[in-house]
Order: structure tokens, then C-alpha cells, then sequence
């Protein structure tokens, strides 16, 4: 009994094993998308640069996009570049953006 | 014999190198019982999983941002970078230094962010040949070194400019360094009636609006220093290649009076010595100061691994969803020495380098590429001393037509020019200058 526990123990530790091998070869959804902002906010969000994106919500970032889209904020350079986004790129790259502290 | 080689002399060269670089001998015997042991479903032991390499050629504004982007994103990849600088001279702003407001210095990168932040290898060295079948790299002084996969981002070469030699009257300080320094020697010792002259190549080049802006730029600072001088613009091309509403009111009314502009005059012949251009528009003759752009194609490497087979055998074909050649699949080629329908410039050469390190290490991994990526196009141009204007675009991936495609709504420059972009800019820089390079 204490061996079968044992190899079950062990079997789900490889299981464990593996599908954190799998899940850290598989690029977080949203990251590549939100590089697009490194440029100019800092790698991660986290400057140097314009606003710091690190530390903000999803919803707030994906808020702030939209207002820029929309034009509410102008026609400057940001507007312009939210623009060039589908909002489910925004709604993605807005939550990865929100993984960043 | 190349390995004594390498660890009497070349030991200099290397930066404390973290993991011993693998010789292309070492690896022949190791390749087949890694490619053995990789698809296991084994648990691996704490030492780790044999890890993959990839090495990257050109440490400029594509190259440093892959070489980081992989090791931040790619924990199971080796990254060696070689660059035959031990430093980089930033071409973007470089035109500032023309004008006294900005050193060569303050545009002077180095690798040790990448080295001691992300643990690459960083070799001063020249490649020498790259075999796309074995993998290969051979370097001048550090020997032959095998590689997984390989990414090409060996920038610009120059054509030759007929009749120019090896003068060093004509500048084209578009590789930023002592050409820039010589270019600013040279306009300040203009007399203050002189002609200066700038000529711009046939597209594709570096930097769309880049020979516009410095027009602009030096346009400005004659006004100041030089009077009564006269800047003469010779434009390969019909016309404005970008940014046509800014660059054509800044060119006929705010510098009307200093720029003469003509188009359609690419340059066929040119005499050092009497400091005169010969070109489809006419010959123009007593220049002061000639700053020659010449006509652009890729990093010689490109053509010499046979893989320049697009814009007429000038630069890269690759697939933008990977950047891999379309002709070597396990060969990368970024920025400015791919042909894509994107810009040749620093701040998506960044970008792309992004989309190629993701793929990189999806690919190595056994994963499809983001069958959707996005890059976008960001710049500043100095319109005087002290404004500038912008110009951007977002691009998406089109799988029709496989090209990278400019979004309508996000391709736009500003209306005009003032001094908050100018601020901006100097913004713009610092950060795209930290992403690609600490």
C-alpha cells in the first residue's frame, strides 16, 4: 500500500513535472502583444520612459487604450497607436500588462 | 589548434563567459544524443535540460534586442552575441551631433547590461562565413562555433559611389561614429556663404524620414552659424519618401529660404576633388560640403551566406511571422537587412526582433509561431533645433497576403511641429535605447 502510494506520489510529481515544463514553453498569452509598449514605457512596463504600465490593473490599462482609440484623448502619437490594435489585441495585451507589479 | 588560439589570445575577447562556448567539434559528437534525449518525458535532473544556441550576428538596435529578449523570455536558450564593436554608436539622434547638440558619446552604448543582466556571450569579433547547413559560424580570431539557430542582424552596407575612392570629402555619416564627427568637422569649417550639399537614395534605406529631418535639422543651423549659406538637397527619388505634409512645408516655407530641393536626381558620378555631383537631375558643382548618402543594401554577410534574394538581390526575403530567410529556415535575419513591408528603422527593428525571439523559442520548443503578430513604427523627426514632429505606424500580420500590413487608422504623423514632441523625443530615445540595450 505504502509503495503503490509511493509510485502515485511519484507519478503525479512527474505529471507536475511536465506540465510545468509545457506551461514554460508556452509563451504567456498577451506578452508578445504587449512588447509592442516596451519601446516606449520600458521593458515589462516598467520604464525608463513614458508612464509606468507595471502596477496598473487590466481594466484600468484597458480603459486608458480605449480612450485613446476612441480619440477622446487627442490625435497624438498614443491615440495612434491604440488605434492599430483590435480591441481583443487591447483586452490581451492589457491583461498580461496587469501580471507586471 | 583554434581552441589555444582561442584561450591564449582570444580570452580578452570573451566577457566572463558564463557557460564554456561549444566548439563546432565538441558539438558533432554531443548533437545526435541531445536531439536523443530531448523528446523524453522524463523528468529532467536538477543540472537541467541541454540547452539550445542560439547566436546572434550584429549588436545594433535588432541584434541587442533579440540577444536580451530571447534569455528574458527563453530560459532553455543560449545566447551568444557577436559584434565587431565593443561598442555601439546610436545612428538614431546621431544627426544632432552635426549641430553641436549632442556628443558621439552620449550615444555610445556598451554590452554589459546584456552580458551581466542576461547572461549572453558577448564576442568582439568578425564572422567570417556562415554555413547554413552545418550551422556554422566561423569568426576571424575566436575559431568555428555551432548554433541551433542563427539570427543575421549585420544592419547596412553601402554602394559604391562612382568616382568618391576612398575620399574622405564626401561623408555619409549614416553609420554613426567617426563619419558624423568627420560630417560636423566639415560643416563647421564651411565658410558662411558656403553650399553644403545632402543626397538621398533610392528606397529602401535606412531611416524613411531620416535624411529629411537632418535636412531640416542642418537647414536650421546654417540659418544661425552660416547665414548666408545655401543647403542643396538631391532626392534619388520623385519625392518625398514620408511624412510628405511636414517635410514639404518645413523644406518650401519655414527653410524656403536656405534648402533647394530637387528631385528625381539620383547620383551617377562624383568628383572629390572639384567637389562635384553628377546626377540624373544635372550636375551641380562647388560644393563645401557634400554629405553623401549612398544607396543601401544588406550586412555583406547576407549576400555572402546567399541569402539576399529579394529587392534585387539588395537585402532579405523572410517570413514575418518568424524572420526566418526564406531559404534557410533555422537562419533569422532582422532590421534593416530584411525585405519587409515594414520600415528600416531602429525602433521596429526593436519590435521585430521581439516577434523573431518569441518565435525562436516557441519553434525550439516544438510550437507554432503567434500566427498574429504585431509590430508598430514609432519616430521623431527635428524639424529645427528645437521641434520636431512624429510619425507612427501600428502593423498586423496579414495571412493572405503573409505580409506585415500598415493599420489604416494607426498610420499618421502629427500636424505640424512643436517643442513638446522634441521633449518627447529625447523620451522616445532613452527608452527604446534601455529596451534594446540594459
Amino acid at each position: 500500500m505504502q509503495t503503490r502510494l509511493r509510485i502515485l506520489a511519484a507519478a503525479a510529481l512527474a505529471v507536475g513535472c511536465l506540465s510545468t515544463a509545457a506551461q514554460a514553453q508556452t509563451p504567456p498569452n498577451g506578452r508578445l502583444l504587449a512588447s509592442n509598449c516596451f519601446q516606449c514605457h520600458g521593458t515589462n512596463g516598467k520604464g525608463p520612459g513614458f508612464d509606468r504600465l507595471a502596477g496598473k490593473s487590466a481594466s484600468e490599462i484597458y480603459n486608458e487604450l480605449r480612450e485613446f482609440q476612441s480619440g477622446k484623448e487627442g490625435d497624438g502619437i498614443m491615440a495612434r497607436h491604440a488605434m492599430g490594435f483590435t480591441d481583443a489585441q487591447l483586452r490581451s495585451l492589457s491583461g498580461w500588462l496587469a501580471t507586471q507589479r | 589548434m583554434q581552441r589555444r588560439n582561442f584561450l591564449t589570445q582570444g580570452s580578452s575577447l570573451l566577457m566572463a563567459a558564463t557557460t564554456p562556448l561549444v566548439w563546432a567539434d565538441d558539438k558533432k559528437s554531443k548533437s545526435s544524443e541531445i536531439r536523443k534525449t530531448r523528446p523524453s518525458p522524463v523528468p529532467v535532473a536538477a543540472s537541467g535540460p541541454a540547452k539550445s544556441r542560439v547566436i546572434v550576428i550584429g549588436g545594433g538596435m535588432a541584434g541587442a534586442t533579440v540577444a536580451k529578449y530571447l534569455r528574458l523570455w527563453g530560459d532553455a536558450v543560449e545566447v551568444t552575441l557577436i559584434e565587431r564593436s565593443a561598442t555601439y554608436t546610436s545612428n538614431i539622434m546621431s544627426s544632432l551631433v552635426l549641430t553641436g547638440q549632442r556628443s558621439i558619446g552620449s550615444l555610445t552604448y556598451r554590452y554589459d547590461a546584456l552580458f551581466n543582466a542576461y547572461g549572453i556571450q558577448v564576442l568582439t569579433d568578425e564572422v567570417t562565413e556562415i554555413d547554413p547547413v552545418k550551422m556554422t559560424v566561423r569568426l576571424a580570431r575566436t575559431g568555428t562555433l555551432y548554433a541551433d539557430r542563427i539570427v543575421l542582424a549585420p544592419g547596412i552596407d553601402f554602394d559604391e559611389v562612382p568616382g568618391l575612392g576612398n575620399s574622405d570629402r564626401m561623408p555619409h555619416a549614416w553609420k554613426a561614429g567617426p563619419q558624423t564627427t568627420l560630417l560636423a568637422k566639415q560643416l563647421a569649417a564651411m565658410p558662411d556663404n558656403g553650399l553644403a550639399v545632402l543626397t538621398i537614395p533610392k528606397t529602401p534605406y535606412r531611416c524613411p524620414p531620416g535624411p529629411y529631418e537632418r535636412a531640416c535639422l542642418l537647414a536650421d543651423w546654417l540659418k544661425v552659424r552660416k547665414p548666408r549659406a545655401k543647403l542643396l538637397v538631391l532626392d534619388a527619388n520623385l519625392d518625398f519618401v514620408t511624412e510628405k505634409d511636414n517635410f514639404s512645408r518645413a523644406f518650401l516655407d519655414l527653410h524656403g529660404s536656405v534648402i533647394e530641393y530637387h528631385t528625381n536626381a539620383e547620383v551617377t558620378q562624383v568628383d572629390p576633388a572639384t567637389m562635384s555631383i553628377t546626377t540624373t537631375a544635372g550636375t551641380f558643382k562647388g560644393a563645401h560640403v557634400v554629405n553623401m548618402i549612398p544607396r543601401q543594401r544588406a550586412g555583406s554577410l547576407v549576400a555572402k551566406t546567399g541569402l539576399a534574394n529579394a529587392t534585387e538581390g539588395r537585402f532579405a526575403a523572410v517570413d514575418p511571422l518568424t524572420y526566418a530567410s526564406t531559404l534557410a529556415s533555422r537562419i533569422h535575419i532582422i532590421g534593416d537587412a530584411s525585405a519587409t513591408t515594414q520600415p528600416k528603422a531602429g525602433h521596429i527593428a526593436n519590435q521585430e526582433a521581439k516577434v523573431c525571439a518569441d518565435a525562436i523559442i516557441r519553434g525550439l520548443a516544438g510550437l507554432a509561431p503567434d500566427p498574429a503578430p504585431v509590430t508598430n513604427s514609432a519616430c521623431y523627426s527635428t524639424i529645427t533645433m528645437s521641434q520636431a514632429s512624429w510619425l507612427t505606424a501600428v502593423f498586423q500580420y496579414d495571412p493572405v497576403s503573409r505580409t506585415m500590413k500598415p493599420a489604416a487608422a494607426s498610420s499618421a504623423a502629427s500636424v505640424g511641429w512643436n517643442q513638446d514632441n522634441f521633449d518627447q523625443m529625447n523620451t522616445w530615445f532613452k527608452a527604446l535605447m534601455a529596451d534594446s540595450f540594459a
